[in-house]
């Protein structure tokens, strides 16, 4: 069975996000990026299920700027097989995702899509939902099992605690961070990953517009928190909470 | 406005300009070593400091020519920034200035012009108005502020400049196995003074380290020293002992690859390669450290075998390795290098009961400040055998050659080591700075901090770029003996100015044992020690750049 992986490359986790002074967005020049973690975990997960002979390739896709491609390299020292690079200079919205990775679902047939429940940039946690909804396959979301048979048997992380749900395949697993523990990739593997072939296609050859259906207005930095004071009773802290905070 | 205008226009004619005494430099001092033309021992060692001070001289000509060339790289990548630039125009204004005023070549030692021989009128016809403009204002505290201001969030310290895909991606890995397989257990390995547990050899193992430089037929991955270099500053960075489990492997590697027969490279490199075999470097004697020749360890051939008598000691991770690459006199006649040969000595790994089980063969622990984790420890042979078959090369009398053949690599590699060490020091400094409150504010904004942790980024980044140039060097098949030694010797000193200086950042607490920072202080002493103790070091890159004309 091929397992299609979905990764987006943004902005490193460890890098403190700076808004650009213009509000535009955020700060972007010489940032580092690396793959949103989620997705991290994504792969990982695919590449245990070929080690365990459930899968048989694994196509790893991501979409943006040519950098991209060197994200796409990082998922295949882990472990995949080959890549795709959908290639667009606009911002790609969740929609737009979805709908690319809908395309290639269609010309790919695997039986099994997985990506991370969200991006740490945006957080939206659509794409996997809405890919579910475009492909009308089944969809596991949060995961922290995945089992694979005739079906994928799926344990969600949910408010109320874990939920089990079996789909029928094809089906859209989206991974939560309990899923797995990423590998790091080994020169051996790092080494290997640069004879894999990644392919580069646009939006337009897959059909897909990408048109930005959002607006973002303006991107600004929360408010610096004040500092704290110190109060000297219990009586005092009461007063503060009733008159000053107005919470009790 | 901290950046000058026209910095990289300036910096290059500044470095003309130091090129121009560097060279009247070389003049002066080769007239105090040389007689009739020729370099002179017993004069070389009566102008010992000018001498050193023209080798130290020349290493911070060639920083800066690479942090220039550095700058020059990125910059055609668009990623020569704010932060980039400033650590060029530090560099520039700190090493233009002690070029002209006098080089620290240790703590108590300044080498100024006037002892290279040049004087007071020479010294100003070797500035320009760059050079002013450099030190008036290039390494200023305002300087030093705005950089510390740009690597405060402790992750970005500039643009490294690999330039290669691939060697980011392995940055990028390493640096993850490091932060969660060797960062949060090193300190309490150093503390208990442990082996580090073979859990993590085998972990490194696994990530290819082993191999790294080893050619693709004998198991290896045919990556060159630049990756080398990269991998190990990002072990180092964790802890040292985990960044030096290579470099036996490395050193085993290089002799055999280079010195051994067809079919002793069959048999040795795919199992160290794996790791499977874990070597140890096994050359120094009670007497004998840089002064090789002088070694006594005697080897007689008896039929099939050697029989090995002698003395050896600072044998790092003798206990746990199953190979030792060892340096032994074949020949009784000779008093010199000539007679020695090197011998690929198989020993069984010992336990902590019994560390050394092989018959004729016993040891003891040398218990040291730091640089732990693989334990160091002397030697006694008596009766130890070895098979003929297992001369390295099959040729007796090669030892001390094949072992030289070697040097450039380990040099390299310790010099990746100094570099990841000096990064930890800076960023536990720069840690600690941020997070210590006083007198109603973090200490990191007073400029005698802030800036001394901004300084030791600059000084780490340059010798980084040093070390990766004397690498490029080495991947580019061309000899480096110098290059190699240039880097080691000024990543050694960083290292622990670093180490010293964020342990000061830290107060009492640094002088504790439960801080990181005190380990990193007693692992960054050995790096000016080991691999040529740093007089030494200055001592083979003089001769070599004196004597060969370079």
């Amino acid at each position: 069975m091929k397992v299609l992986v979905a990764i987006k490359r943004v902005i490193d986790y460890n890098v403190k996000i700076r808004a650009k002074a213009d509000g535009s967005g955020v700060e972007t020049a010489n940032v580092k990026y690396s793959m949103n973690p989620f997705d991290e975990i994504a792969v990982e997960e695919a590449v245990r299920l070929k080690e365990a002979g459930k899968a048989s390739e694994i196509v790893v896709v991501s979409m943006g700027v040519a950098a991209a491609q060197e994200t796409i390299r990082t998922a295949l020292a882990m472990g995949g097989d080959r890549g795709i690079l959908v290639t667009a200079e606009d911002e790609i919205q969740p929609l737009a995702a979805a709908k690319l990775l809908a395309a290639i679902a269609r010309r790919e047939q695997p039986g099994l899509v997985i990506l991370g429940k969200q991006a740490i940039d945006d957080d939206s946690n659509q794409t996997g939902q809405m890919l579910a909804a475009l492909l009308g396959w089944p969809q596991g979301t949060f995961a922290s099992k995945v089992e694979l048979g005739d079906e994928a048997v799926v344990t969600r992380e949910v408010d109320g605690g874990l939920e089990t749900v079996a789909l029928t395949l094809p089906a859209v697993v989206t991974t939560d961070l309990r899923l797995n523990e990423p590998r790091y990739a080994s020169l051996p593997n790092i080494m290997k990953a640069k004879k894999k072939p990644i392919d580069t296609v646009t939006a337009g050859d897959l059909g897909v517009d990408v048109t930005p259906r959002l607006m973002t207005r303006r991107v600004e930095e929360p408010a610096k928190r004040q500092a704290g004071i110190k109060v000297d009773s219990v009586a005092a802290l009461v007063d503060k909470l009733k008159n000053e905070a107005k919470v009790i | 406005m901290t950046l000058l205008p026209d910095l990289l226009p300036t910096c290059a004619a500044a470095l003309a300009t130091v090129k121009t005494l560097q060279a009247a430099a070389k003049e002066s001092v080769l007239a105090l070593v040389s007689r009739d033309g020729k370099l002179d021992s017993a004069l070389l060692e009566e102008h010992q400091i000018a001498a050193h001070g023209y080798a130290w001289l020349t290493t911070y000509v060639a920083a800066l020519e690479h942090m220039l060339d550095w700058a020059g790289r990125i910059g055609a990548e668009g990623k020569f920034g704010e932060l980039e630039q400033l650590i060029l125009q530090a560099a520039f204004g700190e090493y233009v200035a002690q070029i002209q005023g006098g080089i620290p070549i240790s703590q108590g030692e300044i080498v100024r012009p006037s002892d290279l021989g040049l004087d007071a009128r020479m010294c100003h016809s070797f500035s320009s108005a760059e050079t002013a403009l450099l030190r008036r204002r290039g390494n200023t505290s305002a300087v030093r502020m705005r950089i510390a201001a740009l690597i405060e969030d402790g992750h970005h310290f500039g643009e490294l400049g690999l330039g290669d895909e691939t060697l980011a991606l392995i940055q990028d890995q390493f640096r993850r196995f490091t932060e969660e397989e060797v960062v949060p257990y090193a300190h309490d390995w150093h503390l208990k003074d442990e082996l580090i547990p073979i859990e993590v050899v085998d972990a490194v193992a696994e990530m290819g380290v082993f191999g790294l430089t080893l050619p693709e037929e004998f198991g290896g991955l045919g990556l060159g020293k630049t990756a080398m270099c990269v991998v190990t500053e990002e072990l180092s960075r964790g802890y040292i002992g985990v960044g030096s489990l290579g470099t036996r492997s490395e050193i085993a590697g290089e002799l055999i690859r280079l010195g051994g027969t067809r079919e002793q490279k069959e048999t040795w490199l795919p199992k160290i390669a794996t790791g499977e075999i874990l070597p140890t470097a096994v050359f120094t004697e009670p007497n004998t450290g840089s002064d090789l020749g002088s070694l006594r360890t005697r080897a007689v051939k008896e039929g099939a075998s050697y029989t090995i008598t002698g003395n050896k000691t600072w044998i790092t991770h003798a206990a746990r390795s199953d190979l030792m690459t060892l340096l032994v006199r074949t020949d009784p006649a000779t008093k010199d290098w000539k007679g020695l040969s090197m011998l690929l000595a198989e020993k069984p790994r010992g336990s902590e009961d019994h560390p050394f089980p092989a018959p004729g063969m016993s040891g003891g622990e040398i218990k040291v400040l730091g640089y732990r984790g693989m334990k160091e420890y002397e030697l006694g042979f008596d009766g130890f055998s070895v098979p003929v078959a297992n001369l390295l090369g099959g040729v007796e009398g090669q030892g001390f050659k094949q072992l030289m053949a070697t040097f450039e690599s380990a040099r390299i590699q310790t010099a990746a080591r100094a570099v990841g060490v000096a990064q930890r020091a800076m960023e536990e400094g720069l840690k600690y700075a941020r997070e210590r409150i006083q007198f109603g504010k973090p200490i990191y904004a007073f400029p005698r901090v802030g800036g001394k942790i901004a300084w030791m980024a600059v000084e780490t980044m340059v010798a980084r770029q040093l070390t990766y140039s004397a690498a490029r060097e080495k991947d580019s098949d061309r000899r480096c003996d110098i290059e190699a030694g240039m880097a080691k010797l000024l990543a050694a000193r960083v290292a622990w100015s670093n180490a010293d200086n964020a342990l000061q950042v830290h107060g009492g607490n640094g002088y504790a044992a439960e801080y990181q920072i005190s380990r990193i202080l007693c692992d960054a002493r050995i790096l000016n020690i080991f691999e040529g103790a740093a007089e030494i070091q200055a001592q083979v890159v003089a001769r070599g750049l004196l004597a060969g004309g370079r």
